[in-house]
């Protein structure tokens, strides 16, 4: 039924359908025309989504691992290639990129009233940016993509933020263009390694390539030293995106000062590129280094995931809190990434799914009640949990698949993170689980503050309920809280392929001493809880 | 020595037409008091395309190199690439004065006529084969040039800069012939490819030694000043600030493509001999040029003042590929300084948009809300700023990506770490024009932007160079190469 999508360029529509929108927008539309562009751009959102519902289906999961792949010659003195594919991983990313755009659109129909064109030419663009970072198969191409990305989220932060938005959006740029340009140099780096020859390491007389593919079979002969320096730069360019502490100060000034949709975009789709970074070129293409700078990355890691945790508790503003728990996620995520076994990888991955789901839920929810405000203080609420009972609820679900609950997605997640990181280092475990308690803390803790009690502010006393188009653009969110909580295995199923193949290489470039440690300990890396 | 062929004066008959047009205009505004700008500026553009017609027919891209004239000129691909490019450059620069001097009232023949006679400068200078030919056809350029700066005669910056020009430029057009006499004194010759034979035996003395090494020196400091790079930059921030805007538009990009046409030339046909001294000297000149380019920019608060050290930045990543001594790293050259070009006109020529009564229009603030006012200008203005930081998909950043990957692949690292991190700086003050023109709103008495259609859409078609540059860049990379056959 769905042979047909091996037989168009689906990923090059998917990526182009919101370019071709905002191309639309820009020259058939008036600016004064705001509610016809707010539906349009909506809808192209929309069919943007339906169009990548049948990647999932049509994805042959013991197929090829990049599949749907698309090539054309681009810049040939490079060797650079037009080239696109998904493996499970990035499948994933894609469908919830696709689909985190049509929420965020929904939600942005009240929160916009200036300069809607504007607005919505940005957001359409941020769509084709982020959707070709996942799907690109060829370095020069992520990195075009990668860059791409940056303005429009600039100028969303920067046009439409909050009152320091023009610090918030200029810190975004820079610190991420920092990041990327040193990114850029490793990426030479092994780019003039593979072929012409590179310093005093010589070269391996490929032909000049940029594919991804090619890098990861060349994996095992980078000699170590050059391994090093290339994954710093990576480094620091994937770590602040992620954003791993110390790198994080950009993340909680932009979120604050974000529009909600950006917010969502932002820290459902944006950040994962920083993690999507090293499971697609860290892990698989300088596994010598990762392992030895393994205790590094780890140990930052961890100390994002108790130091996001415990800010997180002092917030007074929701939003801020929000964004301190991100780095704390995420900190969890690089943990599970980083135990470079099956069952962390896997859980590292569906984090990045749950958290893309659960926090761009809760920025969605802050910015509901922000929208009827105009305040994000907890200290302004109190026992609303009665004037807004449907909020309340959804809050409460969204609360706890972020805790990590069992039925909910976060759990699965966060579980499975631990099994892997046990697997390695037992006591990485256990200070992921003061994380979870930690946040099981301050979400509560916040929830409580806002929604029970009495209700001791007067202004609170007329909040009005979700509407129709909240309860819309919130409940998928909820549903799949609920699938991946109840029933993940299509998920691990799709991403067992990817996750086995990054697992092989680095286990076969693990260094002889750590082999001899942990070989009693060693996963089967199909095993998971909760199928 | 060869006698000289009458037909080896038809390979230059592009040249002697654009001298041709420049003085009969000259004669003309001596005539005839009341010339208009229309006539005037029509007879330039049609010179210009006159000559690049000719051009193309007569030079094309040759089989082979031809050195005419007794080894004063050369013509090759290498010199018609520039030669179209510096064509192009003055057009746009053209079309670009037609509206500013006609608010001045100021005599139009004389100015067109002094970019026409800087012009053909140019274009002797992309063909010149020997020390002393280049020289010549260099100080054509610069005369004119000084001039053209302080064409607004009424105007204290515009005297101010013409008067610092000319002192600091005579100063390196004598420290360039102080070097040229002392390689002269020491080798016997000053043409290129004799020179490049001669030097190795020269320097076999001690006294020859001492020659040759401070002569190359000299001409190298020389160049580095014409191409304004630090520390022989002071002269440009008071230049392209006090100049009227056109001449600084034809300042910063005509004038400094041909300084580089020179600067590669000679040191790759005339010293390849020592290749790794200047490869170190330049290596050393483009670190603090870069550095120094852009963090001065970003404390400027006159648009041209700081375009003018983002100008001297860009100088900086040009030597990358200078340095870079490959193939690989001179194509980078050719591409960026190519897609430099018309992002910069693109950038002056909405200055002058905005500019009013010679020089008010140029603080940031009078960007803002420009993108409410006129949507498409501060577009294209947005893709020139993205463009000059080198952020995709534009021009600016396949030009930054090939001198980059050129300076890696040569081994030399750490300048392209200069490289990457000063640009990531440069985002800061570039960013600074975008911040005003979406983020703010426009102000009472905030100029609009002119109406002069010819104007537009020589922004928009410097515009659409950039885009295209930045999806397509193969053609250009293409047509570069194989420009550069027989240079090596």
């Amino acid at each position: 039924m769905f042979d047909w999508v091996h037989h168009v360029s689906i990923l090059s529509i998917i990526c182009y359908v919101p370019l071709l929108g905002a191309l639309v927008v820009i020259f058939l539309f008036k600016k004064e025309q705001g509610e016809r562009i707010r539906k349009f751009a909506t809808g192209i959102a929309l069919v943007d989504f339906l169009v990548s519902i049948p990647l999932w289906f049509a994805f042959e999961r013991d197929g090829d691992l990049f599949q749907f792949r698309e090539s054309l010659a681009w810049i040939e003195t490079l060797g650079v290639r037009y080239e696109f594919g998904i493996d499970g991983i990035a499948l994933l990313l894609v469908l919830l990129t696709t689909l985190l755009g049509v929420l965020a659109f929904l939600s942005s129909w009240s929160a916009i009233k200036v300069r809607e064109k504007e607005y919505y030419v940005f957001m359409l663009l941020l769509q084709t940016g982020m959707l070709g970072v996942f799907m690109a198969m060829d370095f020069f191409l992520f990195y075009v993509f990668w860059e791409v990305m940056l303005v429009p989220m600039y100028f969303l932060i920067g046009i439409w933020g909050g009152p320091r938005k023009l610090y918030a959006a200029i810190k975004f740029f820079l610190y991420t263009l920092v990041g990327s340009v040193l990114m850029l140099l490793g990426i030479l780096a092994l780019y003039f390694y593979n072929s012409s020859g590179l310093l005093e390491f010589g070269g391996l007389g490929n032909p000049r390539t940029f594919s991804i593919t090619q890098f990861h079979d060349i994996a095992s002969q980078i000699p170590p030293d050059l391994q090093f320096w290339i994954f710093l730069a990576f480094f620091v360019g994937f770590a602040i995106k992620v954003p791993m502490f110390p790198f994080h100060t950009w993340l909680p000034d932009a979120h604050v000062e974000a529009p909600t949709a950006a917010s969502v975009i932002l820290a459902g789709v944006l950040l994962k590129m920083g993690t999507y970074g090293f499971v697609r070129f860290s892990l698989p293409i300088l596994p010598v280094a990762t392992w030895e700078l393994l205790p590094w990355v780890v140990a930052l890691s961890i100390i994002g995931i108790i130091y996001g945790g415990l800010v997180a508790m002092a917030q007074k503003d929701m939003k801020k809190l929000v964004a301190y728990s991100s780095v704390s996620h995420l900190g969890f995520v690089m943990l599970g990434v980083f135990a470079l076994n099956g069952p962390g990888l896997n859980g590292g991955i569906l984090q990045m799914i749950n958290h893309g789901i659960s926090t761009g839920a809760l920025f969605l929810l802050v910015g509901v009640i922000y929208e009827r405000r105009h305040t994000r203080m907890i200290a302004e609420y109190g026992g609303i949990s009665e004037q807004m009972p449907m909020f309340a609820t959804i809050f409460l679900i969204i609360t706890m698949s972020s805790i990590g609950l069992p039925v909910l997605n976060g759990f699965i997640g966060e579980f499975t993170i631990l099994v892997g990181a046990f697997n390695r280092v037992w006591w990485w475990a256990l200070m992921g689980a003061v994380g979870i308690v930690l946040g099981a803390a301050y979400m509560l803790w916040m929830y409580q503050r806002v929604f029970f009690g009495p209700l001791k502010n007067p202004e609170n006393k007329d909040l009005k309920d979700l509407n129709r188009r909240e309860l819309l653009y919130l409940m998928p969110l909820v549903v799949l809280c609920f699938w991946i909580g109840l029933y993940p295995r299509p998920f691990f199923r799709i991403l067992e392929k990817p996750v086995n193949y990054i697992v092989e290489i680095c286990e076969s470039n693990q260094p002889v001493a750590d082999q001899q440690v942990d070989a009693g300990s060693r996963p089967q890396t199909s095993e998971h809880s909760g199928d | 020595m060869d006698s000289i062929q009458p037909q080896e004066f038809l390979l230059l008959i592009p040249e002697i037409f654009l001298a041709t047009a420049g003085m009969l205009l000259l004669l003309t505004g001596a005539l005839k008091t009341a010339t208009s700008y229309r006539l005037c500026s029509t007879v330039s553009l049609a010179a210009l395309v006159g000559t690049v017609v000719l051009l193309v027919t007569v030079q094309g891209v040759p089989d082979a190199p031809r050195v005419i004239l007794s080894g004063m000129f050369i013509v090759d691909g290498y010199s018609f690439f520039w030669k179209l490019l510096l064509l192009m450059a003055a057009t746009l620069t053209v079309v670009l004065s037609d509206r500013f001097l006609s608010d001045g009232g100021y005599r139009p023949a004389e100015f067109y006529s002094l970019i026409l006679l800087a012009t053909t400068g140019m274009l002797f200078m992309a063909s010149g084969y020997s020390l002393l030919s280049i020289w010549i056809s260099l100080e054509l350029m610069a005369l004119s040039s000084y001039i053209l700066a302080g064409f607004f005669k009424h105007e204290r910056k515009s005297n101010e800069a013409a008067l610092k020009y000319f002192v600091l430029g005579a100063l390196s057009s004598g420290i360039l012939v102080y070097g040229i006499s002392l390689l002269y004194g020491a080798t016997g010759t000053v043409q290129l490819d004799l020179l490049a034979t001669a030097i190795p035996g020269a320097m076999a003395s001690e006294a020859g030694y001492r020659l040759v090494s401070v002569g190359w020196l000299l001409v190298a400091i020389g160049l580095f000043f014409k191409v304004a790079a630090v520390p022989f930059h002071v002269w440009t921030p008071d230049v392209y600030e006090g100049a009227p805007t056109p001449v600084t538009v034809f300042l910063a990009t005509a004038s400094k493509v041909a300084s580089f046409a020179i600067l590669v030339r000679i040191f790759y046909q005339g010293l390849p001999y020592l290749q790794p001294d200047w490869q170190w000297v330049t290596a050393g000149v483009a670190a603090i040029t870069m550095i120094w380019g852009n963090l001065a920019a970003l404390t400027q608060s006159n648009v041209k003042r700081m375009l003018a050290y983002s100008s001297i930045a860009h100088s900086g990543y040009v030597l990358i590929g200078v340095l870079a001594a490959t193939e690989d790293g001179l194509w980078a050259v050719l591409f960026y300084l190519f897609a430099y070009t018309f992002i910069t006109i693109g950038i002056f020529g909405t200055v002058i948009l905005l500019e009013r009564k010679e020089y008010a229009g140029e603080t940031y603030s009078d960007y803002a809300g420009l993108a409410q006012r006129s949507p498409f200008l501060a577009a294209m203005m947005l893709v020139f700023m993205l463009a000059l930081t080198g952020l995709p998909p534009t021009g600016g950043f396949f030009g930054k990506i090939y001198l980059f990957a050129a300076a890696v692949e040569s081994g030399w690292l750490w300048v392209a770490v200069v490289g990457v991190v000063t640009s990531a700086i440069s985002l800061f003050y570039y960013i600074g024009i975008v911040v005003q023109m979406y983020f703010k709103d426009s102000e009472e008495g905030t100029p609009s932007a002119l109406h002069a259609p010819g104007l537009v859409s020589a922004i928009a078609v410097c515009a659409v160079i950039t885009g295209l540059l930045g999806i397509f860049p193969g053609p250009l990379v293409e047509f570069a190469k194989r420009s550069l056959v027989g240079l090596l």
